[in-house]
């Protein structure tokens, strides 16, 4: 996307006043949005966006700056400015450049640029027909379908530099069934890091169905317990539990300043033996799946915890570089316009033996939580909630009624050691995560697992 | 380093890409067109530990474009503003038409469609001059200060592992092919602070955080004395037993809750039948009487404007008066559906979004009474501090409220022990009804718009925990 030798001069540039490090991201982006509501489409956007983001090390101190163009002359004179916000001398210089490799290949079949307009329209209708006729009681449906197109090139001062192209797709539904006064929602997203095939790994019309579903059978809701009870969370979306209680918790931005709870803990114990935890960003069209991260570097697998013991932290250049650890590819931004930070890519809990059934017939008293709304936590104290968006009481070890959204609150160091049981079937939900004002795709994953003891939101004492 | 004269004001120009760009938009066949143009300069600044972490500039620009071709509407933008980009992206705006439904509503605003017919906030309170007299240099310090002075509040305070300055100059201009073409230009600044304080092996967080239009506003002793305050007065903190007890808001939780109420007034969410509030004009939803605005004309509320997200005059709108439901907040399109007129509150959040309907400076209007007299009324109860979780935790549809929250447990009228890890639920429409008394310490957080609200006493609301 830049030219070798220009890339040379830019990074030489911002290296000029004594600067120890230096980097450009660019990006071409194209975007599709369409959004259908009231049964008709109301929103058919599209939107293109290019630029540059120009990075510096000085020290402990990073220094950014972007411009909407890939213009020579916008860039040097960019390069010029941000460079000139510190006064220094440096030798560096940037005299070769070598193309990273990495290990993540994708084989992208149906580009949304050749998917036809009219095509897309269909899916949302379907999508829209599918979750009416599932009940009468379904009052609305938005679905949302978008899909990206990107070019992401990265080249830094160490001689680095990558080129990948990012294909992603999304498609959202958000039901709501009404009987009397009772309203409820459902939502299901089918979100990947490929084209339109997407659809072959799952077909929008059942992915309406399974929104309905959730919005129909949540009408008879009873008011949610509260107090402590044993949980037993069910697979995919149920990972938001370890993204919130832990993940955060090991990003290495946090531990650097003292503010993850996690801090000096690598290789103690900080969860019960039957939990194993990875951050995988080469799972194949993953929504949080890449080639290279937002700094260049190839994406990997890394275990977090092993048996209950934690392995490693969740790194990007800066943070790996400071404590001195193995870098993991975690370094990611939502676009030129940002900052990398260290973040989740797919992150999930490894399968054990057991079966799920036997999992919730374990518990006398309590809830089984299987889809949720999100999450949020205080790093610094380990302090977490996530919300239930379908959830049901266990009585004597069998699922009774539904119950009406609640939040789970909990301390995420004492909960991860109480995670009893951890079951065998795996599976992956993707979402979108905040932080630091910025919002990236990723995926949470996890087996139907048992939390022994954790505070219910509900009403009912 | 940067000095104020790099600061570039774009002024006219924007509006002369409008114009460029409707001479291009000219040459298709369309029915009607609309171009909204916004820039913005920006500065950020992080400190930690007595030094810069992170200094970033930007300054960004785009243009979004509304087609308007039999009935229907295509949208697209562009940050490329070359001739070729601009051609893609009427071509887009044009193509996008095929696809969305036709619509008889679906025209550009008339002024005769206006509630409010002039404007009635001048240029000079959205953007201020004085703004241009601060150099990164004074605003690094600012940040820098404000890191020493939240550390030096209280010994307890072990760590400030975030502080944070950001401001913009933003400029937004509109041309229609209905006639309407203006501009206008604001300045914003913001400074955040979070405190790690420790004692006895228990660590808490507080944070806190100022805004207005120019650096000078920010009360940096007050934002650190809060932040500290917050962070302190947590430590130590327990659960409590599960039950039903009397919450007494602190005007940044009371506001986070009026936030999701606001969500569920805008005619398109009534429209859609998405919101509790569905044929409920007229009646009494609260049980005492309290008056709730919409007012986009409020000089230092930082959701004012000159027009709206479609060039739309922004006034003043009663929402609640006496504890009643007054009118929902309308764009053109949702009140040609209503037959009423619109009260200038599309929202766009930016050139790379259609107007939506959504508040403005949106805020419920404080009574005179203390907050120690709001508290003096509590036997026993909660006084929530923060709230963590609200946008997993409140479902605006359903109406179902369940967050994590923490605080001081209050006995008697008085503070007594440091609360934490339990969860307050609730559903918005049994909350209405459960607020009983009103403070007289109004406060505006950012918050999708810019939300007001003083403390709040709260009667019987579920608190979970043991």
């Amino acid at each position: 996307m830049i030219e070798d030798r220009l890339t040379r001069e830019i990074l030489n540039t911002l290296l000029r006043n004594g600067a120890d490090f230096s980097e450009i991201f660019a990006q071409r982006r194209v975007f599709n949005n369409l959004r259908l509501e009231d049964s008709k489409i109301e929103n058919s956007s599209s939107g293109y966006e290019l630029g540059c983001g120009l990075r510096l090390w000085v020290g402990d101190s990073t220094f950014y700056a972007y411009v909407d163009s890939l213009e020579k002359n916008k860039l040097l004179n960019a390069a010029k400015v941000l460079s000139s916000a510190i006064n220094g001398s440096s030798s560096l210089k940037v005299l070769n450049l070598t193309e990273t490799k990495s290990s993540y290949n994708t084989n992208i079949k149906k580009f949304p640029g050749k998917v036809n307009p009219g095509s897309k329209k269909n899916t949302l209708e379907a999508v829209d027909k599918s979750s009416r006729d599932f009940s009468p009681t379904i009052i609305q449906v938005t679905s949302v379908l978008s899909d990206t197109e990107e070019e992401i090139y990265i080249a830094n001062s160490y001689g680095a530099f990558s080129f990948e192209k990012m294909v992603k797709t999304f498609l959202a539904v958000n039901v709501v069934a009404r009987k009397r006064k009772n309203v409820r929602t459902g939502y299901k997203s089918l979100a990947r890091s490929s084209g339109y095939e997407a659809f072959d790994f799952k077909n929008p019309e059942n992915l309406a169905r399974e929104a309905s579903k959730i919005a129909v059978d949540m009408l008879d809701a009873v008011n949610a317990p509260s107090g402590e009870l044993p949980v037993v969370i069910g697979p995919a979306f149920g990972g938001v539990i370890f993204h919130e209680a832990c993940g955060h918790g090991l990003e290495a931005d946090a531990v650097m300043k003292n503010a993850s709870v996690f801090k000096d803990k690598i290789g103690k114990k900080i969860a019960s033996d039957a939990v194993t935890a990875v951050d995988d960003s080469t799972l194949k069209y993953r929504w949080g799946s890449y080639k290279f991260d937002g700094e260049g570097f190839p994406s990997s697998k890394t275990v977090l915890i092993k048996d209950g013991i934690l392995q490693s932290y969740i790194y990007d250049l800066r943070t790996s570089k400071k404590l001195g650890a193995k870098q993991t590819g975690n370094g990611r931004r939502q676009s030129f316009r940002h900052v990398p930070v260290p973040r989740m890519s797919n992150t999930y809990i490894e399968s054990r033996d057991e079966d799920s059934g036997s999992i919730i017939k374990s518990v006398n008293k309590g809830i089984h939580a299987r889809e949720f709304a999100g999450g949020q936590v205080d790093p610094v104290t380990g302090d977490f909630v996530f919300g239930i968006s379908e959830g049901y009481l266990i009585e004597n070890g069998k699922i009774s009624f539904p119950i009406k959204d609640a939040t789970l609150i909990g301390n995420g160091p004492e909960i991860l050691k109480r995670i009893e049981a951890v079951g065998n079937n795996l599976d992956f939900a993707p979402g979108f995560c905040g932080k630091s004002g910025q919002s990236i795709s990723n995926e949470v994953g996890q087996p139907t697992i048992k939390v022994s003891k954790i505070t219910v939101g509900g009403t009912e004492n | 380093m940067q000095d104020n004269k790099s600061y570039m004001i774009r002024g006219e120009k924007l509006i002369k890409i409008c114009k460029d760009t409707a001479f291009r938009i000219n040459k298709y066949k369309v029915d009607e067109f609309e171009i909204f143009t916004a820039s913005s300069v920006e500065n950020e600044i992080e400190i930690f530990k007595g030094k810069i972490e992170t200094l970033s500039f930007s300054d960004s620009i785009g243009i979004g474009i509304r087609i308007f071709k039999d009935k229907s509407i295509g949208y697209a933008y562009t940050t490329v503003l070359d001739k070729s980009s601009i051609e893609d992206c009427i071509r887009k705006a044009v193509s996008n038409c095929k696809i969305t439904g036709r619509e008889d509503y679906n025209y550009l605003p008339g002024e005769e469609e206006f509630t409010f017919k002039q404007k009635l906030i001048d240029d000079k309170s959205l953007f201020r001059e004085d703004f241009l007299d601060y150099n990164i240099e004074s605003k690094v310090t600012l940040a820098k200060r404000l890191e020493t002075l939240t550390k030096s509040k209280d010994t307890r305070i072990v760590d400030i592992d975030n502080v944070m300055y950001n401001d913009s100059i933003s400029e937004t201009a509109i041309l229609n092919s209905a006639g309407f073409c203006d501009r206008y230009k604001t300045t914003t600044c913001f400074i955040y602070v979070n405190a790690i304080s420790k004692q006895n092996g228990d660590t808490s967080t507080g944070d806190f955080f100022g805004c207005g239009r120019a650096p000078g506003d920010l009360d940096l002793e007050e934002v650190a004395e809060k932040a500290a305050g917050r962070s302190v007065s947590i430590l130590g903190g327990k659960k409590i037993k599960s039950q039903r007890v009397d919450l007494l808001l602190d005007p940044i939780v009371s506001a986070q809750f009026l936030g999701v109420i606001a969500g569920t007034l805008t005619a398109d969410s009534v429209q859609k039948r998405k919101s509790l509030f569905e044929g409920k004009i007229g009646q009494k939803i609260f049980s005492i009487d309290v008056d709730i605005f919409d007012d986009g004309t409020i000089p230092d509320g930082l959701s004012s404007k000159s027009f709206d997200g479609e060039g739309v005059i922004k006034g003043k709108t009663c929402v609640f008066k006496d504890g009643c439901l007054k009118t929902y907040l309308y764009n053109t399109y949702t009140a040609r559906k209503d037959k009423t007129l619109s009260t200038g509150n599309a929202v766009r959040a930016s050139y790379r979004s259609t107007p939506e309907v959504g508040i403005s400076n949106f805020y419920l209007e404080p009574s005179d009474i203390d907050f120690s007299l709001l508290l003096n009324d509590i036997d026993r109860g909660f006084y929530v501090m923060d709230i963590i979780g609200l946008h997993s935790g409140a479902n605006p549809i359903s109406g179902q409220v369940s967050v994590g929250a923490k605080g001081i447990w209050v006995e008697n009228g008085n503070l007594s022990y440091p609360v934490k890890e339990v969860t307050i639920a609730t559903d918005i429409l049994s909350f209405c009804k459960s607020i009983k008394k009103v403070g007289n310490d109004l406060r505006f957080i950012p918050l999708g718009g810019y939300i007001g609200s003083p403390s709040l006493l709260v009667r019987d609301v579920a608190v979970s925990g043991k």
